[in-house]
């Protein structure tokens, strides 16, 4: 137990000292860093809505590069509802860009917002590995490949915009399902199965979505998804966050009925394949509830904003929704048809695959 | 197109799972109107915040007793998924205050460039908000899984010391931690492809401080976060609930 005291405590520590850092690390910035001091406001205007906008006079500090300890001041604007725009409050830190000779202000880019990712990032980190130990660490790799896979195809796609979108996720996306699968369940017939049910299970549901969206997604609003201007290949675009949205739900469930196979296999080698089916069916029942309504929760609220505005500004809900919660709605809903289809397919090959090696070994004996 | 979807999912849910995915089904429909009614009354005035935490009670009620009854079994579930909230609320709502991640980027721009920005209502609490509701799908999940797992457990072997269950709720919530953190990444990450198609050239310096790129991560990393904490909380109240003790006895532990 000490020995494990003595960890936790080297954690604890070693997460304090990070985070001490990313509040100290200026110096590594090549962007003027303004640390705000003094904040005046002046009520500007209170217009019809009762929202009122406010100019404030900022002063505040260099805290690196060249003019490091120049006092600056500027001015900035936001309104109370602050739908676009932003309060500038005592302490913040602010990324400017500065005049030639550093005496002037002459834009506030971004606020220095690093630190609560990291703060984050460290807490998610530490959870953990306190929570999940050895397993942990497994999970840590496989999220970290998964990250580094996502940044690859990204630079890939950016350096040769004219690569064809969809194909490069897909090829993408099969890799994500063999190395996270592989990574966190290790090389076993177990693994197999879950990688075979997934990859095939990917394949007909994406392609069910993408025959659906063939014959009755012409009448969709596709303009009205974010970044789609920047998209050429818009179609193909959309598809790819279909295909992306469902991908870890699906291998989720590919691994949970194949490792409850096996392990049912495991603790009884002579169980009759009837009864394997009838139980797969009973651990699917319960996943997929619970799994679809990940999906929305997860996937759907990110339309609130936008809705919501639209709700305010007097645009009808059914009109609102219409324009934009229709795609998200659509997104959402293939990859639960997909959840749905995952679970009767992973249950055929996860048996078949297992079953099948069972038999390999009762021979062998 | 959705109308269609809607329904191939109801036959599916119906192949899957006869009655039970007819509950499911209209369990999930029922989630959906939530969250509608969520947005309305945000539209008309009611605080952001306040409503978030109410809408995360009633979806936890919902897909908790509704699709699984009521049992031991179910109530440490949503005891657990309750204290969560609080813990992730708490956590959101300082970090989403200073990091002030409220309102739209200049992406969104082309798509509410021409709605009135004025409309006397806080966007850093709707986006509080909006993170809460979001995370409350996998907070359920996880817990109902720990809690599920932890009965089979006591089923099997009903002389079980509660230390004993406690671990075996610990185990079962590393096995599943990875593939939650996997499903949740890839639900996230997908529509967010396209900001880095529109900032192409970005400097890491000005990405991580980016608004709609840590609203983003925070998201992530808050979602993660609650999947996590869900563990050992649901492992340790179900330890209780289910050997039919009190959840607070400290007293107990003393003597």
């Amino acid at each position: 137990m000490s020995k494990n005291k003595y960890k936790i405590i080297i954690m604890i520590v070693i997460s304090l000292l990070c985070i001490i850092f990313v509040y100290n690390d200026h110096f590594l910035y090549k962007t003027p860093i303004l640390k705000v001091t003094k904040v005046e406001n002046k009520l500007e205007s209170t217009d019809y809505n009762n929202e009122e906008h406010y100019e404030q006079t900022i002063t505040g500090i260099v805290m690196n590069g060249k003019y490091k300890g120049n006092v600056l001041k500027t001015t900035n604007r936001y309104s109370k509802s602050l739908v676009y725009g932003d309060k500038i409050e005592k302490n913040d830190e602010l990324l400017v860009k500065l005049s030639e000779n550093g005496k002037q202000i002459i834009n506030i880019d971004n606020f220095k917002r690093d630190k609560y990712i990291a703060i984050l990032i460290i807490i998610f980190f530490d959870l953990i590995l306190l929570i999940a130990g050895k397993k942990g660490i497994k999970t840590l790799i496989s999220f970290i490949t998964n990250v580094l896979l996502t940044v690859f195809a990204i630079l890939i796609f950016n350096n040769n915009p004219s690569i064809n979108m969809l194909g490069l996720y897909f090829i993408i996306s099969i890799i994500f399902i063999i190395f996270s699968l592989f990574i966190t369940n290790g090389k076993s017939k177990k693994t197999l199965s879950a990688i075979v049910s997934s990859i095939i299970s990917l394949l007909i549901s994406f392609g069910l979505s993408f025959i659906l969206m063939q014959t009755y997604g012409k009448n969709l609003n596709i303009w009205s998804m974010e970044y789609i201007d920047v998209v050429h290949d818009y179609y193909n675009y959309f598809y790819v966050c279909i295909l992306l949205c469902g991908l870890g739900a699906i291998m989720d469930i590919a691994i949970t009925i194949s490792s409850s196979l096996n392990e049912l296999i495991e603790k009884n080698n002579k169980i009759d394949k009837k009864d394997l089916l009838k139980s797969g069916k009973v651990i699917s029942k319960d996943i997929v509830g619970t799994m679809i309504n990940v999906m929305l929760f997860t996937c759907f609220t990110s339309v609130i904003p936008t809705v919501l505005l639209a709700l305010k500004n007097g645009m009808p809900l059914a009109s609102a929704l219409d324009f934009y919660a229709d795609l998200e709605l659509t997104i959402v809903l293939c990859n639960c048809v997909g959840i749905a289809l995952t679970i009767p397919i992973s249950l055929f090959i996860s048996i078949l695959i297992l079953n099948n090696s069972r038999k390999a070994v009762i021979k062998h004996e | 197109m959705n109308s269609i979807l809607w329904i191939i999912l109801f036959f599916l849910l119906l192949f899957i799972g006869r009655q039970r995915g007819v509950k499911t089904f209209f369990t999930f429909l029922l989630s959906m109107i939530l969250i509608i009614t969520y947005i309305i009354l945000m539209a008309l005035g009611f605080n952001a915040i306040t409503l978030a935490l109410i809408i995360c009670v009633l979806a936890s009620l919902i897909s908790i007793f509704m699709l699984n009854g009521y049992s031991n079994k179910t109530k440490s579930a949503f005891i657990g998924v309750m204290v969560v909230l609080f813990i992730i609320f708490v956590l959101i709502y300082i970090i989403g205050k200073r990091a002030k991640i409220g309102g739209f980027g200049d992406e969104a721009l082309e798509t509410i460039g021409a709605f009135n920005f004025d409309i006397n209502y806080n966007m850093t609490n709707v986006i509080i908000g909006m993170f809460l509701v979001s995370a409350i799908g996998t907070i359920i999940d996880t817990s109902i899984s720990v809690a599920t797992a932890m009965n089979e457990v006591l089923e099997n072997n009903p002389k079980i010391k509660e230390k004993e269950l406690y671990k075996s709720g610990m185990n079962v919530g590393a096995d599943i931690l990875s593939t939650t953190i996997n499903t949740l990444y890839f639900a996230l990450i997908s529509t967010f492809i396209g900001f880095f198609m529109w900032h192409r050239t970005i400097s890491i310096e000005s990405l991580i401080n980016y608004k709609v790129f840590t609203q983003n991560i925070i998201l992530l990393l808050i979602t993660f976060i609650a999947s996590i904490l869900i563990i050992p909380i649901t492992s340790f109240i179900s330890s209780r609930v289910l050997l039919n003790k009190k959840i607070y006895s400290f007293k107990k532990i003393k003597r």
